[in-house]
C-alpha cells in the first residue's frame, strides 16, 4: 500500500515518466519529490498545504495526470451557480436554504481518493455533508446556499486534482436503483429464513432413517411453516408479478411453472402441516426462492453498472449565450432565449440555439448533425442549427426557434419513434423457456389426471413432486447468470453493455453498417501532406504556417500546432474570417488561405481541404488538411471480411471522401448524403432482410442507433447517441467490436450448454416423479446440484 | 427435549431482528459502496501526527 519511494523517473504523483530537463518538485513529509508537469506540481502542492499526505500513504492506485487549470475553464464554472442553470440538477431539501447535488468525479482511483476529496471540501464553511461513492465515482454533497457556491466546490475538486461535472441521472437508472435495493432486502430475508428452514428439514430428514416422536414432527413443520411464510409472501412476490404480467399478454414465461411450483408447494405443504397428513416442502420453496433471487439480482446489477457508467458520460455542461440588446452584451443561460432575440456566438463557441445569421459570415463545423466532414461556410441570412460549431469568425444570430423546436428536438423526436419500432431478434431462450413451459405444464397436468384414475389419494402430492423436482430452477438461471458474467467481464474492458439481449442477438448479425465521421475517422482535421515550391524546408513552411495560425480558434490551426517545432517572428497578424491569415515575415507579406486570397490561379484539385502558403506572392507551400482514418478502422473492417458480414458506409457527407474511406477500407457498400431520417429509412429497408448492427456517434446517428437490432456508439460521441444505443465502447478502439463478437459467441455456446444440462437434468427426474419415486429431499439437492452446475459454468465467463 | 419449546422462538426472535437490521442496513445505503469503508479507518489518525486539525476541521467533522 505504501508508496513513498524514492523513483525519480516517475511523477510522484501520477507515475508518468517524468520529461527530461524538468523540475518539478514538491516537498512531501520533507523529501522533495519529482513532478512530471506543472498541473501535478500545483496539485500536489495543495495536498501537502491542506495537511492531506496521508493520501500518499494510503493510496493503492497512482492518481491520474492533471493538466494544468486554464483560467478560461475555471471561469466557466461560474455559470453553474446561475439558479437557471442550476434547477436542472440540484435538489432542493425540505429546507430551502439547503441545496443538494451528485456529480460525478473523474479521476477516482482508490479509496484514498474519496478520502482526500471529503477532506478537501469538509474544509469549505457551509459545506453541510458530504459521501464520495469509488464504486460509482459520484459524490453527493449538501451545502447551505447563502454560505457557499457551487463553482466554489467544483473548484476544491479541481484543486486537487479531479474534475467533477453535474450530469444527468438517466431515469432507467433511478429504476434499476430501487429495483436493486427491493430484490437485495428480498434476498436477505430469503437467506436468512432459508438458513433456518434447512436446519429443520435436516432434522425432518432424519426422520426417514431413525424415525422421530410424532410430536416434534408436527412442531418442526409448524416451525417451519411460520419461517417460510415470509419468503413465500414477500421475498418471492417479483416472481407472481412477473407470472401475471405474462399471463395477461397470453404469453409463456419462466416465471409461471415457478410461481406454479412455489404457491402449489407452499399451500399443500401448509395443507399437510395442518392436517398433519403428507409431505412437506417448506425447504426447497425457500432455497428455490433463494437462488432465483440471487441470479435476478446478480444481473440486475449488472445492468445498473452499466447504466450507471453511461449515466456518468452525460455531463451537464452549462449552455451559455451572449445575448445582445440596445448595444447591451450580457450572458444568460441559453434555455431562456426566446425567438426574435439576437445573439452573439463568438469564434469557437457551439451556437446554443437554431437562428438566421443576422451579420458576420464564418465557417460552421456541422459534422456531428450532418457528417459532413468540412466545415460548411454560412454568412447573412442562412440557417444556423443548435449544437453546430462557429469556427473562425463572430456571427451574430437572430433566434427562429425555440430550444425545444430546434432541429436536434427534431432528431430526439425520430429517435423516440426509431426506438418504439425497434424489430427484436428472436434468441434461443426465449424459445426454450416457452416449450419447456408448455411441455413442463402439460406433463404435469397428464401426471394428475393418470393418478386421479389410478389412486386419486396420491395424485395431488405426485404431481406437486413433478413441479418441484422439475424444477425450473437451473433453467431460469440458466441465461440470467451467464448474461451477468459476460456482461461484466466487458465492462472490465471498457464496452458498457446497455441492453442484455445483445450478447445473444450480436452472433446473428450478417451486416454492419458505419458512419463515416467521427466513428471510422477521427473527426478532426490533421495535417495529410505537405508540397514545398521553394528553397524553404518543410519544416520552417509549418513553422510559418502554425506561427500564423496562432491566433486563430479554427480546427485548422490545431493541426498545425501539433506539427510546429521552433517558433518565428512574425508582425502585424491579420485574420481574414473565412478566407485566410496574413502577417509580416522579415518585412514580406506572408499569406496563408484559400487560392483565391492567395491569388493563386492553378487551383489544387484535391478531396481534401488545399490551403496555401505564399511569400511575396509567391508560392511557397501547400498543405493539404483532412480527417484520417482511426487506426482500429481498418482492423475491424478485416475482422468483418474473415467472418463475412457484409459492411457498408452511411454517411451524411456528400464529399468524394466518402468513396475513398471506403475503398481503403474495402466496405461493400456506400450511401452518402443523407439525412438522418434518410439513414433511418435505409436502415429500415436493409432490415427487412438482414440483422444490421450499427456504430455511430454523431447526434445525426441517433434515430438509425435506436432503430438497429444492435447499436454500439463511441464513447467520444454525442450524448444523444450514446443515449440511444445499446453498447457504448468507452474509447476509440473500433476492434472493442471484435471482442463484443466473441464474448457474445462464447456467452452464447455457455448459455446452451447450460440450458442442455437443466434440460437433461429434468429428462432424468421427470419420469422418477411421474411415477411417484421422488421424496422431498431428493428433489432439494438435485435442484440444488444442477444450479450450482449451471452456476459455475457460467462464471468461466468471468475470465 | 421439551425445551426446545422454549428455545426455538426465541431463535425466531432473533431472526426477526437479523432481518430488521439487515433491512436497515440496506435503507441507509450501506451497500451501495462496498470497496471504500474497509480502507477509511486507516486514515484520519496519520493527520494528527504531521498536521494538528484545525479548529474548522472539528467543527464539519462534527457536521458527519
Amino acid at each position: 500500500m505504501n508508496k513513498l519511494t524514492t523513483d525519480t523517473t516517475h511523477c510522484f504523483h501520477c507515475g508518468e515518466p517524468n520529461p527530461k530537463g524538468t523540475t518539478f518538485n514538491v516537498n512531501i513529509k520533507g523529501e522533495d519529490r519529482r513532478m512530471c508537469c506543472p498541473g501535478c506540481e500545483a496539485v500536489a502542492q495543495t495536498i501537502v498545504d491542506s495537511g492531506l499526505t496521508s493520501y500518499y500513504e494510503h493510496r493503492s492506485e497512482n492518481a491520474t495526470k492533471v493538466t494544468a487549470l486554464i483560467p478560461e475553464q475555471l471561469s466557466q464554472l461560474a455559470h453553474y451557480d446561475l439558479a437557471q442553470i442550476q434547477e436542472d440538477f440540484i435538489k432542493q431539501n425540505n429546507d430551502a436554504d439547503v441545496n443538494e447535488i451528485t456529480l460525478t468525479v473523474e479521476g477516482i482511483t482508490c479509496a484514498a481518493c474519496a478520502w482526500l476529496i471529503e477532506k478537501q471540501l469538509r474544509q469549505l464553511p457551509g459545506l453541510l455533508f458530504i459521501n464520495v461513492n469509488t464504486t460509482l465515482h459520484r459524490v453527493v454533497i449538501r451545502w447551505s446556499k447563502d454560505q457557499l457556491k457551487l463553482s466554489r466546490i467544483l473548484t476544491e475538486i479541481q484543486k486537487i486534482g479531479y474534475k467533477a461535472y453535474p450530469f444527468q441521472i438517466n431515469q432507467q437508472e433511478a429504476l434499476y436503483n430501487q429495483q436493486a435495493k427491493s430484490y437485495l432486502r428480498r434476498l436477505g430475508l430469503a437467506g436468512i429464513a432459508t438458513m433456518q428452514v434447512m436446519m429443520f428439514a435436516i432434522a425432518l430428514y432424519s426422520d426417514f432413517f431413525s424415525g422421530m416422536e410424532e410430536e416434534f414432527i408436527q412442531y418442526f413443520r409448524w416451525v417451519s411453516f411460520i419461517l417460510a411464510t415470509p419468503v413465500l409472501l414477500y421475498s418471492a412476490q417479483p416472481f407472481y408479478i412477473n407470472a401475471w404480467r405474462n399471463l395477461r399478454n397470453k404469453t409463456l414465461g419462466m416465471d409461471i411453472p415457478v410461481s406454479i411450483a412455489l404457491l402449489g408447494a407452499y399451500i399443500a405443504s401448509a395443507y399437510a402441516t395442518i392436517m398433519t397428513t403428507g409431505e412437506v416442502y417448506f425447504e426447497a420453496i425457500s432455497m428455490f426462492t433463494f437462488l432465483l433471487l440471487l441470479g435476478r439480482l446478480l444481473e440486475l446489477r449488472a445492468r445498473r453498472k452499466a447504466s450507471e457508467t453511461s449515466s456518468n458520460l452525460l455531463r451537464l455542461l452549462p449552455s451559455m449565450a451572449t445575448l445582445i440588446e440596445e448595444d447591451n452584451e450580457s450572458l444568460i443561460p441559453a434555455k431562456t432565449l426566446t425567438v426574435g432575440q439576437i445573439i452573439l456566438v463568438k469564434a469557437g463557441e457551439t451556437i446554443p440555439i437554431d437562428g438566421t445569421i443576422l451579420t458576420g459570415g464564418s465557417n460552421i463545423e456541422e459534422s456531428m448533425l450532418t457528417g459532413e466532414h468540412l466545415p460548411v461556410h454560412k454568412t447573412k441570412q442562412e440557417s444556423v442549427f443548435a449544437g453546430t460549431v462557429n469556427i473562425s469568425s463572430p456571427l451574430t444570430i437572430r433566434i427562429e426557434k425555440l430550444a425545444h423546436h430546434s432541429l436536434i428536438s427534431d432528431i430526439i423526436h425520430l429517435q423516440n419513434s426509431a426506438q418504439q419500432n425497434k424489430p427484436r431478434i428472436e434468441v434461443i431462450t426465449d424459445l426454450v423457456s416457452r416449450y419447456f413451459v408448455g411441455a413442463l405444464l402439460i406433463i404435469a397436468l397428464f401426471t394428475y389426471i393418470g393418478w386421479s384414475l389410478i389412486d386419486p389419494s396420491q395424485a395431488f402430492w405426485i404431481t406437486l413432486s413433478v413441479l418441484v423436482a422439475t424444477c425450473p430452477c437451473a433453467l431460469s438461471l440458466a441465461t440470467p447468470t451467464a448474461l451477468t458474467c459476460a456482461t461484466a467481464n466487458l465492462n472490465k474492458q471498457g464496452i458498457l453493455i446497455k441492453q442484455h439481449h445483445v450478447l445473444e442477438t450480436v452472433n446473428k448479425i450478417n451486416h454492419i453498417v458505419f458512419d463515416k465521421t467521427g466513428t471510422l475517422t477521427h473527426g478532426d482535421f490533421v495535417l495529410l501532406s505537405s508540397t514545398i515550391y521553394s528553397h524553404f524546408t518543410k519544416q520552417q513552411c509549418i513553422d510559418l504556417a502554425s506561427q500564423l495560425e496562432r491566433v486563430s480558434e479554427h480546427p485548422i490551426a490545431l493541426a498545425f500546432n501539433k506539427q510546429q517545432k521552433e517558433s518565428i517572428q512574425l508582425d502585424d497578424v491579420i485574420n481574414m474570417p473565412g478566407q485566410g491569415m496574413q502577417a509580416n515575415y522579415q518585412g514580406k507579406t506572408l499569406k496563408l488561405g484559400h487560392a483565391k486570397f492567395c491569388g493563386i490561379n492553378n487551383i489544387i484539385e484535391s478531396k481534401e481541404l488545399v490551403i496555401y502558403l505564399t511569400y511575396e506572392d509567391t508560392l511557397i507551400a501547400t498543405f493539404e488538411l483532412g480527417d484520417t482514418l482511426r487506426e482500429s478502422a481498418s482492423a475491424i473492417s478485416q475482422y468483418c471480411q474473415e467472418k463475412h458480414i457484409t459492411t457498408s458506409l452511411l454517411t451524411g457527407d456528400i464529399s468524394l471522401k466518402s468513396e475513398e474511406v471506403a475503398n481503403l477500407l474495402k466496405l461493400d457498400h456506400v450511401t452518402k448524403g443523407v439525412t438522418p431520417e434518410g439513414k433511418l429509412k435505409h436502415l429500415q429497408t436493409l432490415q427487412q432482410t438482414q440483422q444490421v448492427l450499427m456504430v455511430g456517434d454523431g447526434i445525426n446517428d441517433a434515430p438509425v442507433l435506436a432503430g438497429a437490432h444492435v447499436s454500439v456508439a463511441l464513447g467520444s460521441g454525442t450524448d444523444i447517441a450514446k443515449n440511444s444505443a445499446d453498447v457504448i465502447l468507452l474509447g476509440e478502439d473500433l476492434t472493442k467490436i471484435a471482442t463484443l463478437y466473441q464474448t457474445a459467441r462464447k456467452t452464447t455456446s455457455i448459455i446452451k450448454q447450460n440450458l442442455g444440462w437443466a434440460i437433461g437434468y429434468n429428462i432424468i427426474i421427470v419420469p422418477l416423479a411421474i411415477t411417484g419415486h421422488v421424496p422431498p429431499y431428493i428433489a432439494v439437492i438435485g435442484m440444488s446440484f444442477s444450479s450450482l452446475i449451471v452456476v459455475s459454468n457460467s462464471l468461466r465467463l468471468l475470465k | 427435549m421439551s425445551i426446545i419449546y422454549v428455545l426455538i422462538p426465541i431463535a425466531i426472535l432473533f431472526v426477526a431482528i437479523a432481518v430488521w437490521v439487515f433491512f436497515w442496513a440496506v435503507k441507509s445505503d450501506q451497500y451501495e459502496d462496498l470497496d471504500r469503508e474497509g480502507i477509511n479507518i486507516l486514515f484520519d489518525e496519520d493527520l494528527d501526527l504531521d498536521n494538528r486539525p484545525t479548529k474548522q476541521d472539528k467543527v464539519s467533522e462534527n457536521d458527519k
